[in-house]
């Protein structure tokens, strides 16, 4: 047994993080449409599940708002707080990935340029 | 005979479906192919989490959390927590599948997206009457989601190596995660989820990088009580 926080590095890790997430990922895949014909999600679960994207994926925006550098803060980084509220309302108009990508980066590059 | 050229005809509807989902899916890819590699990873481990996990959240997930030393554990339960919504996509298209074979349903499942399960149920909707060759339009619209985030991974991993970091190109995982969201606000309990989320990853300080897992947990809990206070109200 190895105590949490070690356990393997380097190669080792990342070939077990890969293989380990997609295997799991294929069992959640898979289970309900090979078993569901004669089970039913709980509707609970069901209700819980439709929240998981909004959750996950404003959790992995928000950080590196806060965090440039990898070093966390608590003072926001303007230009990309400024950058990503821009680029929301552009994803609110134009429901385009591409148009946020854009013009979100386009946005911070001014903003680093103007505020150095 | 007939059922040869509707399965194709299906076939090819479904990868015309995709070609507007390019757009998001190419720009997703490549930035996953670049973060997998500027992480430290090789070129073969960048593009193998692109085959052998095939859904850009969760890689992006693990990539952040494997450069920033994350324990292996955590980033397995993250990485499963992320994609713990196909059970919901699952179940919603065990209805159209569960008569099809063993090796019909492992290729569904494998080829699994958040698009290809959005699109396919709008298809079925529109079209009751081509129900029986549904699975053919799912592998043209799949396949074709598959074909397109292998190659801009490969694309990603080429250029992640080649652009100065003081380009911030970091900043376009973000944006992308930015455009899958937005759309998704239009609901109040949607929307404090997100929020809750968000600040929860920003607020919260946990140990071995749970920071993820707490922010998700803390926003599904907080969209189910605004779903209820509203039933209620």
């Amino acid at each position: 047994m190895s105590t949490v926080g070690s356990g393997p590095t380097g190669d080792l890790l990342v070939w077990s993080m890969i293989i380990g997430i997609g295997a799991a990922t294929f069992v959640i895949r898979l289970a309900p449409i090979a078993l569901l014909a004669h089970l039913e999600l709980p509707r609970w679960l069901k209700q819980a599940l439709r929240y998981v994207p909004p959750a996950v994926m404003a959790a992995i925006i928000a950080p590196p708002l806060f965090f440039a550098g990898g070093e966390p803060t608590m003072s926001p980084d303007l230009p990309r707080v400024a950058a990503a509220t821009l680029a929301a309302l552009i994803a609110w108009r134009t429901r385009s990935t591409l148009w946020t990508v854009v013009v979100g980066m386009l946005a911070l590059w001014g903003l680093q340029a103007v505020l150095g | 005979m007939r059922q040869v050229p509707n399965a194709r005809s299906e076939f090819t509807t479904g990868a015309r479906a995709f070609v507007p989902l390019s757009m998001s899916i190419i720009p997703f890819g490549v930035v996953c192919g670049a973060a997998a590699s500027t992480a430290g990873m090789t070129p073969l481990q960048a593009l193998a989490m692109s085959w052998v996990i095939f859904a850009g959240s969760a890689q992006i997930a693990a990539t952040q959390l494997f450069a920033g030393g994350a324990p292996l554990l955590v980033i397995l339960a993250t990485g499963a927590i992320v994609n713990l919504r196909f059970l919901m996509y699952g179940a919603s298209l065990a209805q159209h599948f569960r008569s099809l074979g063993r090796r019909w349903q492992m290729t569904i499942a494998y080829l699994l997206t958040d698009q290809a399960y959005a699109l396919t149920v709008v298809h079925s909707t529109q079209h009751p009457d081509r129900q029986d060759h549904l699975h053919w339009f799912y592998l043209g619209l799949a396949g074709a989601t598959w074909a397109s985030w292998q190659l801009a991974t490969i694309a990603g991993i080429l250029l992640g190596s080649l652009v100065p970091p003081s380009w911030s190109l970091d900043f376009i995982v973000p944006l992308t995660f930015i455009a899958m969201v937005v759309p998704l606000l239009g609901d109040r309990a949607m929307s404090l989820a997100a929020a809750a989320g968000g600040l929860a990853s920003v607020l919260l300080v946990l140990p071995l990088k749970l920071n993820l897992i707490g922010a998700a947990l803390i926003g599904v809990a907080v969209g189910l009580s605004a779903e209820k206070l509203r039933v209620e109200a």
